[in-house]
């Protein structure tokens, strides 16, 4: 009877012990996660204000107008053609009232 | 031989040692436990746990469409502990040349009797991962969050910039400081021996709120061709700068105010404060010839005139307070709607001679002008409006036509809108909303009246006559094929500083106006400070206008008045 008292005493005393160093254990996987999590967000900024600087309008139309030899239509190449409102709409979310188009019988692009 | 013990003695001195021993312990045991307990209890708390202020992420900015305008991110900042620094030398120049300083300034830094110096904050991201790589002695890589502005220039005068502590200190950033800044909470850390953070905060906690984040009314791609329009009309007419404001006529809504000379929000250090100035707001100028516009809203409500009273051009000269008043034409007898389409000083100031000074200075006042229009932006001017009782002889004659005047870009197109609004002055404003780091909706703009200075019969009579400006007189530049367009032309010199009058050189060119004017969209106003060669707004501004718009309104899904085809309307 005594040992078995004994035993469950010690029994409980490793418990609890094992059951400090786990805390701690997984506290340290925790921060380590953490960490992780913290260098992938940095990560994630990064790579948006690369891709919103690389977006900007004024990157966009330079490179349109630089590496494609893309100019902004000039009177006469764009045609407004307004669609009437009783016209079964087009499928999609927000069709325009209008569309653009360029003129393909007017003069030629340089 | 006795019985006695021969070990005895020995085992006395024994015990006593041990008791010695022991007692000595136990003493040390009760000093270390009772007597000095609550001093050390500080000293292993200090080492183990550590305050430390964190502050929540500063709010974004976003443009109307929701396209980041300004965001923060984590970038590292370098630190050095003297005491530890080996090697200054060596190590200062191993850094100099990751980071482009002189190595002498860095060891200088690092010879000092400090526990800390800062070496330099808010790299780029890819040195700190160097500089952790290098693992130099007595340097620290510490993250801070630096705020960026992805898109450069674009919209910086109404953007405004953060300081290095991520402080607002000019425009939006400045204005909405206390909405943008996140949170401070004060936060115990706890380490262990190897110094590595054990259990920072519960799983629960959250951490300090992030700050809230601001939508703006004005759009990126207007704003976009606002500035390119802009920087393209300054550059060929080699002028000192230059303003255009977008606003939405029926609500006072901002979709665009840019200034030129521009600058980059991401490198504010390099750049005098003069460039940072929003001086679409915090300048007022003489408006010269737009201000025709107003006289004329006075004439018209007042009944003093019709479009149709015709006035006499007194062939282009006219006397007025021993002063020689001129006329670009040398006209004879027109209507009043065509004083206006003419742009004729003559004309002007023989309106607001019959308005006389009290009435003429109520409409100022009612249109705006003199007071801040209360801008959600910091630094606006009131402009300058002239009591009656302060008038010189000239006086009435001078505000007529624009001079004897302050006003700011600011007031002068939303005092243009409430023209296009049927009479309606609305309150400007630029920012629409503001969330919080959840997303729950904090602050929504409604548009707000002013006041209606005129009424919608006088508006739509003026509209006519300032769309008669673009069809028939001085804004034809100004004419949007497929669009019905309404402005005027300002051409004003402006006073040399040396001399305190005119000068014959500097001037002002300008437009406002609006369109499509049946059911105005977009009110606009050009301004081009000191143009070279021409300078006359109908030739250096009110392009710039019919570019911004012909571009901007089928951006905003604005429909021509008629089907048209631009190569034939063109021809």
């Amino acid at each position: 009877m005594k040992t078995l008292a004994a035993v469950a005493v010690i029994a409980l005393l490793l418990l609890f012990v094992w059951e400090r160093v786990e805390i701690i254990r997984v506290g340290y996987q925790i921060e380590r996660l953490k960490s992780k999590k913290i260098t992938l967000q940095r990560e994630r900024d990064e790579l948006r204000v690369k891709v919103l600087t690389l977006t900007s309008p004024e990157r966009i139309a330079r490179a349109a107008s630089e590496q494609l030899a893309m100019v902004p239509p000039r009177q006469g190449q764009v045609i407004l053609v307004r669609v009437p409102p009783a016209a079964p709409a087009a499928p999609g979310p927000g069709t325009p009232e209008f569309r653009l188009a360029r003129n393909e019988s007017g003069d030629k692009l340089p | 031989m006795t019985g006695a013990d021969p070990y005895r003695r020995r085992r006395i001195v024994a015990a006593l040692v041990l008791m010695v021993g022991f007692a000595a312990v136990l003493f040390r045991l009760f000093s270390l436990q009772v007597l000095q307990a609550a001093e050390l209890t500080l000293k292993a708390d200090r080492q183990h746990r550590k305050a430390v202020t964190i502050e929540g992420e500063r709010g974004a900015i976003y443009d109307r469409r929701g396209k980041v305008l300004a965001m923060n991110m984590e970038v590292p900042s370098v630190f050095g502990v003297p005491a530890s620094a080996g090697n200054p030398s060596r190590v200062a120049r191993d850094l100099g040349r990751l980071l482009h300083v002189q190595a002498s300034e860095i060891e200088k830094k690092l010879r000092q009797e400090r526990s800390f110096v800062w070496i330099a904050r808010k790299l780029e991201p890819e040195q700190g991962r160097r500089l952790e790589r290098m693992a130099l002695e007595g340097i620290g890589v510490v993250m801070e969050g630096r705020r960026f502005y992805p898109k450069g220039p674009l919209m910086s005068h109404v953007l405004g910039f953060a300081g290095m502590d991520g402080q607002g200190l000019e425009g939006i950033e400045r204005r909405y400081e206390p909405y943008l800044r996140g949170a401070k909470q004060s936060v115990v850390l706890q380490r262990d021996a190897l110094g590595r953070t054990v259990f920072p905060k519960g799983p629960n906690d959250l951490g300090p709120a992030p700050g809230h984040s601001v939508t703006l009314t004005a759009d990126e791609v207007i704003q976009y061709i606002a500035e390119k329009e802009l920087e393209e009309a300054v550059a060929a007419s080699h002028a000192k700068g230059g303003i255009v404001i977008v606003m939405e006529p029926r609500t006072g809504a901002i979709l665009a105010m840019a200034v030129s000379p521009r600058f980059d929000p991401n490198a504010v250090r390099a750049i005098s404060a003069d460039r940072w100035r929003n001086r679409a707001l915090t300048d007022a100028f003489e408006p010269g010839s737009t201000m025709k516009i107003f006289v004329a809203a006075a004439a018209l409500e007042e009944k003093v005139l019709a479009p149709g009273t015709l006035i006499y051009g007194e062939q282009g000269r006219m006397v007025v307070a021993n002063t020689v008043i001129h006329d670009h034409d040398k006209s004879g007898w027109m209507t009043f709607a065509q004083v206006i389409q003419r742009s004729s000083n003559i004309g002007a100031v023989k309106a607001a001679l019959s308005l006389g000074e009290t009435r003429l200075h109520r409409f100022l006042t009612a249109f705006g002008f003199g007071e801040r229009a209360e801008i959600d932006l910091p630094g606006e001017a009131a402009g300058l409006v002239k009591e009656p009782r302060d008038y010189g002889r000239r006086s009435l004659a001078s505000i007529a036509i624009g001079q004897e005047i302050g006003v700011t870009p600011l007031q002068l197109i939303t005092a243009v809108s409430a023209i296009a609004n049927g009479g309606w002055l609305m309150k400007p404003f630029v920012v629409s909303e503001i969330r919080d780091g959840s997303g729950q909706l904090v602050f929504q703009a409604v548009p707000q009246v002013r006041r209606r200075p005129i009424a919608p019969e006088t508006a739509q009579a003026l509209g006519a006559i300032l769309e008669g400006v673009v069809v028939v007189g001085t804004g034809s530049r100004a004419a949007i094929p497929g669009y019905r367009v309404a402005g005027k032309t300002g051409t004003a010199q402006k006073i040399d500083p040396e001399t305190g009058g005119y000068s014959p050189t500097q001037f002002v060119g300008s437009f406002v106006g609006y369109v499509p004017a049946e059911d105005p969209r977009l009110a606009i106003l050009v301004v081009i400070d000191e143009p070279q060669d021409e300078a006359w707004g109908g030739v250096v501004a009110a392009p710039v206008f019919r570019r911004v718009a012909e571009q901007a309104l089928p951006y905003l899904r604005v429909s021509p008045r008629e089907p048209v085809k631009l190569a034939l309307a063109a021809q």
